[in-house]
């Protein structure tokens, strides 16, 4: 990482999906690496069914704003195509895009899904996935999140055994076996970016 | 360094009240408030130590409970967002004349840019209007400190001291390090020699007012202490507050150039005149960045010694939240560019209805019948809660939403001016926050009005609080005045649409008030498991005793 800037991360999705549990996640496993960190979500009415989105920032040094501008982030992990979209302006340049293929389409006027996914591959940096094969694949309903942020793991300053630390404690209450089934998940979403990508 | 957690701004508000030993917390949820009552609702109901924790039917009930325990000499939070301030408006501004026994601290949330809220009004306003201290916290950490600090001076001035906060802060999370928690103590009760400082009848409150205004200096000079002058080398100058005070914190560190311009930190109001002139004397101009309303930049202004920019001058955004963005416009500096998609129309994705929300089979029922008796047409009254989605398109169910129990007394309103049928639509939450009054005076009017009550049995909205009119809503409507008869309780369920049309369309059609509760518990509470306890408990305790 740059240690003369600030590094950004945007979640988005769709309310219910667990845009804040991952942004949660991504929080620990940063300050854990020895690394200041701030989360900035907006909750209340985006609750029930809306857009929903978080932001992380991290740095070397102290922070203060909790936000970031259009340009500003190194990486948007979308668990919802078109959520996606709304948000590829707050990408650097150089930033990457992780971002789920399956679509929540119960709201009105939603793109054609060629057109939406036809503008994400367009986007340089993106990084599509299949996460409903994936959870096929592994037998696990909810797969996808934690496949998500073991793509955007390939991005950070976060070591591996800090990952499978936050995500066990994450899960800790709900049992062993759960817990298993989204470390599983997490490597599932790594192993498909082979390299880590210095931001 | 006791202990480092990860919180929320507004949660690390209820840590450190907490921590400074309160005997009790009270509050009224709403975003983005509520989780700072939660947070320090857990560290009580965990202390087991005689403190208490507990929700009210509103903002006013919670502050008066607050000023009650101060009474008692100990030290209490007392919790709400912006609007909730006007419901608790009468308790605040007439406690800054009885003064507090233990320390009184009062944590507002501010919505900029109406994220969950009705407006944007500017608590800092409020603080000035009632003559008390305000503190204004803009990381995380001051959150906690600055509450603290609060306390502190609420003992110290005896007044009750407002600590502000907005969106972006209170829901901004990052690690807070907190400090020992203090056992709670009690200063004792308001001694017998004080007791006619309480007691405001004119002849004490004329008094009250001369002591309130007496405690100006103190003010001042205590709120001098966080405020900071940091003098530069340009003649132009900024002046930070909250989010303002924490993004160009951050554009500092990233711009080590911007250290030339002066700089006036504000973290605490009222702010002494003699900072703010010597401040002045040292630009030519500046650019205030403060949060909602432009009030350090209208003080800042009538000096008349530099030119002010910001949010009336149009170098900000007259509405709406700070961002940092707007900092590095107002200042000049460079915004990088951003990646860009193809231009894809995005439509908004609205928030709706839980799936299988009972709800949306009341308003089934009630718009069926509205057609029925020949006004498809009718407007209705509608309230705040989850229920307020149905004022969108394509259900279109209600019609106005103005503020906590506007419905009823809308309602009552539209009939005496002539609207037939008038119809209300309510929370049992908000019904017990502000409606219980307004049904007074709709019973006692006699004229035909309609109050549909959508009883969930919790505060859905806001993370599904117990209501506090759960299990009795019938009794509460039929202690107002309104008839037996004209009460129907309904189950919203598909199966029972037809019955529950008719009896809708009974209640329209009579011709004096009537009220339709339609019940049936929040699925989102449902599924959490919320209310499991008490219903064992009451049908326990129904095994046993007679039960109504």
């Amino acid at each position: 990482m740059n240690a003369s800037r600030i590094h950004g991360i945007v979640l988005s999705g769709v309310g219910g999906q667990g845009v804040l549990s991952l942004a949660q996640i991504l929080l620990e496993a940063l300050r854990r690496s020895g690394l200041h960190a701030l989360q900035s979500e907006i909750h209340g009415m985006s609750q029930r069914g809306g857009s929903v989105h978080a932001q992380v920032c991290y740095a070397e040094t102290p922070l203060s704003s909790p936000i970031l501008d259009e340009g500003g982030a190194d990486l948007l992990i979308a668990l919802e195509p078109l959520e996606a979209l709304r948000y590829v302006s707050m990408l650097r340049i150089n930033g990457h895009l992780i971002v789920s293929e399956e679509p929540q389409m119960d709201m009105a006027g939603y793109p054609p899904l060629d057109d939406v996914y036809a503008a994400l591959k367009a986007v340089p940096g993106a990084h599509l996935i299949d996460t409903e094969d994936l959870a096929r694949r592994l037998s696990h309903r909810q797969a996808g999140g934690m496949a998500l942020l073991g793509m955007a793991s390939r991005f950070m300053p976060v070591d591996d055994a800090v990952w499978r630390e936050v995500i066990a404690q994450r899960f800790e209450a709900k049992g062993a076996r759960i817990t298993e089934k989204n470390i599983e998940a997490f490597e599932a979403g790594r192993g498909l970016i082979q390299e880590t990508v210095g931001v | 360094m006791v202990q480092s957690t990860l919180a929320l701004g507004v949660e690390a508000v209820g840590c450190a009240a907490f921590d400074a030993g309160i005997k009790g917390a009270f509050g009224y949820p709403g975003t983005p408030s509520t989780e700072g009552f939660e947070a320090v609702e857990l560290l009580i109901h965990g202390a087991k130590d005689g403190r208490v924790a507990q929700w009210a039917a509103n903002e006013k009930v919670a502050y008066d409970l607050a000023l009650g325990v101060s009474y008692t000499g100990h030290r209490t939070l007392v919790t709400m967002k912006h609007v909730g301030l006007n419901v608790a408006m009468d308790a605040y501004a007439n406690s800054a004349l009885t003064g507090v026994r233990g320390g009184l601290v009062l944590l507002v949330a501010d919505d900029p840019g109406m994220h969950s809220s009705q407006n944007e009004q500017d608590s800092r306003r409020l603080a000035e209007f009632a003559w008390l201290p305000c503190l204004e916290p803009s990381t995380v950490q001051e959150c906690y400190d600055l509450t603290f600090r609060a306390f502190e001076l609420s003992e110290a001035l005896q007044v009750p001291v407002m600590l502000r906060i907005v969106t972006r802060l209170a829901h901004c999370r990052a690690a807070l390090t907190r400090r020992v928690a203090l056992a709670p103590t009690s200063l004792g009760l308001v001694p017998e020699t004080s007791i006619q400082n309480w007691v405001l009848i004119p002849a004490n409150a004329r008094r009250r007012y001369v002591d309130l205004l007496a405690k100006q200096p103190r003010m001042l000079q205590e709120a001098a202490t966080l405020n900071h002058l940091v003098p530069g080398t340009a003649r132009r100058g900024v002046v930070l507050s909250g989010m303002g005070r924490a993004y160009f914190g951050q554009l500092l560190h990233e711009n080590p150039a911007l250290a030339a311009l002066p700089r006036l930190e504000i973290a605490a109001y009222p702010v002494d005149p003699a900072l703010e002139q010597a401040f002045l004397a040292q630009v030519d101009d500046v650019v205030v960045f403060e949060e909602d309303y432009p009030v350090l930049e209208e003080r800042l202004g009538l000096r008349g010694t530099a030119k002010v920019h910001g949010r009336l001058d149009g170098t900000l955004p007259r509405t709406g939240e700070l961002a940092p963005r707007l900092l590095k416009d107002a200042l000049g500096l460079e915004v990088p560019a951003g990646k860009t998609a193809a231009s894809l129309e995005l439509p908004i994705r609205a928030p709706r209805f839980c799936d299988g929300c009972g709800h949306v089979d009341a308003y089934g029922a009630m718009q069926e019948a509205l057609r029925n008796v020949g006004a498809p047409e009718a407007r209705v009254f509608g309230d705040i809660g989850c229920y307020t989605l149905a004022a969108q398109e394509p259900m279109a169910a209600i019609h106005a939403v103005v503020e906590m129990g506007a419905s009823i007394s809308m309602a009552v309103g539209a009939a005496l001016a002539g609207q037939t049928p008038s119809v209300a639509v309510i929370g049992d939450s908000t019904f017990g926050h502000s409606g219980l009054p307004a049904l007074l005076t709709a019973a006692d009017s006699g004229v035909n009005v309609t109050v549909v009550i959508l009883d969930n049995r919790v505060v859905g909205m806001t993370g599904q609080q117990p209501s506090q009119a759960l299990d009795q809503v019938e009794r509460m409507v039929l202690g107002m005045g309104i008839l037996e008869a004209q009460v129907q309780v309904l189950l919203p369920v598909p199966k029972q649409h037809d019955a529950n049309v008719a009896a809708m369309e009974a209640a329209l059609r009579h011709p004096g008030p009537s009220v339709v509760v339609f019940r049936r518990e929040c699925i989102q509470s449902i599924r959490r498991g919320v209310l499991k306890d008490h219903d064992r408990q009451e049908r326990e305790r129904c095994a046993t005793e007679v039960c109504s």
